[in-house]
């Protein structure tokens, strides 16, 4: 999922200062999965918003802000809606889902977070960055853990001379990857894969922004 | 003999580590290093070495060079794509500059302006193939060069580091893609240095061991810290109990240094702090019966 952090509220009113009517939008897939911009943070920033003096016009968390169908459906239309209500949106989504917001009205747009990363969730509570989407996945070779993502050099060699028992030379608070990836491939009877040299990265691969279409 | 033809020829190297300036001021870099001249072998120049801004280690390669030294140029993955490290190594040869050290390099966080952004767009182990590949008169991308290129590449190892097998396969990676000596991470056990030389030789490669002489109690914990099981304990008991700690450490890893006289194809001081007695003890091993066939 896509991880993003609200912003401090201090901010948040900051970037609205001069506007009178609100209409904040969250999402319930990756903002409300971290609990930093779904259903249930929206109302506590509209509550907060509306002691300073804010009018909230209203609150909404699509379940996918970022797919325009989601957004402005024939039969009800959140972008309608909000066109006809407030004069600033403050949105949660993710920076994709604030951006298609912000291209479909023609009232400005504010974000209240910051996105992160895209990663994977352990006890509701733990996200840590899985991917980068380099566009040129290599996790077939290396026990399905991407040291392109979770080695913060990228290597894909084999671990750096900094990776001392088994901790990060970047961040002591980190595991180095490449210990994982062997117990992994070792599990999994195919550590000798790593003996074998890996060519350069094809960097073209993800310079952004980058775009899939679909065959009709 | 140069150090290329002295590697090359199986004779015992003696390297030693320059940090350029930081700031333009080269000359008292260089000065200091005179009673080493003729007794060093190389002189490595390290790339912003813990990701601190310093003088570019080519233009401090060919200043080294012209004030009649042999140099090795470090040059690491952090600060250059892999347009930028052809250039810069075609820049290199052309100089003169011969000798490199290939290598990944620290992260930029752990420097003194974290808020670079990090390259990183090759690694060690495809940087020397790059390199080989320049040697072999192509670029990366298979186009031809104008004019000859001919690095003596290198490479290092840490012998501390972790995962086994692969660290000794990253090793064997690097040994296989053309590095022809390789350097290691500060070693203060014999049976070690012994070990990694034998390894490093089995792989293909000249063993060049890494030695930093200890200067303080507070350096060895120091360094216990970012390693800890480089450090022996003896060492450390021998830090604390000694009179002078400094010379204690010193004469530590002299001890060390004969020693790879025996097994290994050189030695190298990654701290040339003590130039006249570093210049004194090169002496005294070229100068031993027993040691001066190796040189
Ligand atoms: S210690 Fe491991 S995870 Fe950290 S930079 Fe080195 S190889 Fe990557």
């Amino acid at each position: 999922m896509v991880t993003v952090k609200l912003k401090p509220l201090g901010e948040i009113l900051e970037s609205l200062s001069g506007f009178e009517r609100v209409f904040i939008v969250g999402c319930q897939l990756g903002s409300a999965r971290c609990r930093n911009g779904g259903l249930r943070e929206a109302y506590r920033v509209a509550g907060y918003l509306e002691l300073k003096g804010f009018k909230i016009v209203g609150v909404k968390s699509p379940g996918g802000t970022c797919v325009l169908d989601r957004l402005d459906h024939s039969a009800r239309s959140l972008l309608n809606e909000i066109r006809e209500a407030a004069d600033v949106v403050l949105s949660l989504a993710c920076g994709a889902g604030t951006q298609l917001i912000a291209e479909n009205l023609p009232i400005p747009v504010k974000t209240g977070v910051t996105t992160l990363f895209i990663g994977a969730e352990r006890e509701g509570r733990y996200f840590e960055e899985y991917c980068i989407a380099c566009g040129d996945c290599v996790i077939s070779n290396t026990g399905g853990i991407c040291p392109v993502a979770r080695c913060p050099k990228s290597l894909v060699n084999g671990p750096c001379g900094g990776a001392i028992a088994g901790k990060c030379e970047v961040d002591p608070n980190l595991p180095c990857i490449w210990f994982k990836i062997a117990q992994r491939m070792e599990q999994i009877g195919e550590l000798k894969k790593l003996r074998k040299s890996v060519p350069p990265k094809d960097y073209s691969l993800s310079v952004y922004p980058r775009k899939l279409v679909l065959e009709e | 003999m140069t150090f290329r033809d002295k590697v090359l020829k199986g004779k015992f190297v003696i390297t030693a580590e320059v940090a350029p300036p930081r700031g333009t001021e080269w000359e008292s870099v260089v000065e200091p290093l005179k009673p080493l001249k003729g007794k060093v072998d190389a002189f490595n120049v390290t790339d912003c070495q813990r990701s601190m801004v310093r003088m570019a280690p080519l233009p401090m390669a060919k200043l080294l060079k012209d004030s009649g030294y042999d140099p090795v140029l470090q040059l690491t993955c952090r600060d250059r794509n892999r347009i930028a490290l052809q250039s810069e190594l075609l820049g290199a040869y052309a100089l003169g500059v011969e000798n490199v050290c290939l290598m990944t390099g620290d992260f930029t966080t752990l420097g003194d302006q974290p808020d670079a952004k990090p390259v990183f767009d090759l690694d060690s182990v495809q940087l020397i193939e790059l390199a080989s590949r320049l040697n072999s008169g192509k670029l990366l991308n298979g186009k031809e060069l104008k004019g000859k290129v001919d690095l003596f590449i290198g490479a290092v190892y840490n012998p501390f580091a972790g995962p086994e097998p692969l660290q000794v396969w990253k090793l064997e990676k690097k040994i296989k893609v053309g590095a022809r000596f390789i350097q290691t991470q500060p070693i203060y056990d014999v049976k070690l240095a012994k070990e990694v030389s034998s390894l490093i030789y089995s792989l293909g490669a000249v063993p060049i061991i890494g030695l930093l002489p200890i200067k303080s109690l507070k350096m060895a914990n120091f360094m216990k810290k970012l390693n800890p099981t480089s450090v022996p304990d003896s060492l450390v008991k021998g830090l604390e109990t000694a009179e002078d700690p400094a010379s204690y450490g010193w004469e530590f890893v002299l001890d060390v240094a004969r020693a790879c006289l025996e097994f290994s194809g050189g030695i190298h001081f990654m701290l040339v702090g003590k130039v006249r007695e570093l210049a004194d003890f090169i002496d005294y091993l070229k100068n031993h019966r027993d040691y001066s066939v190796k040189f």
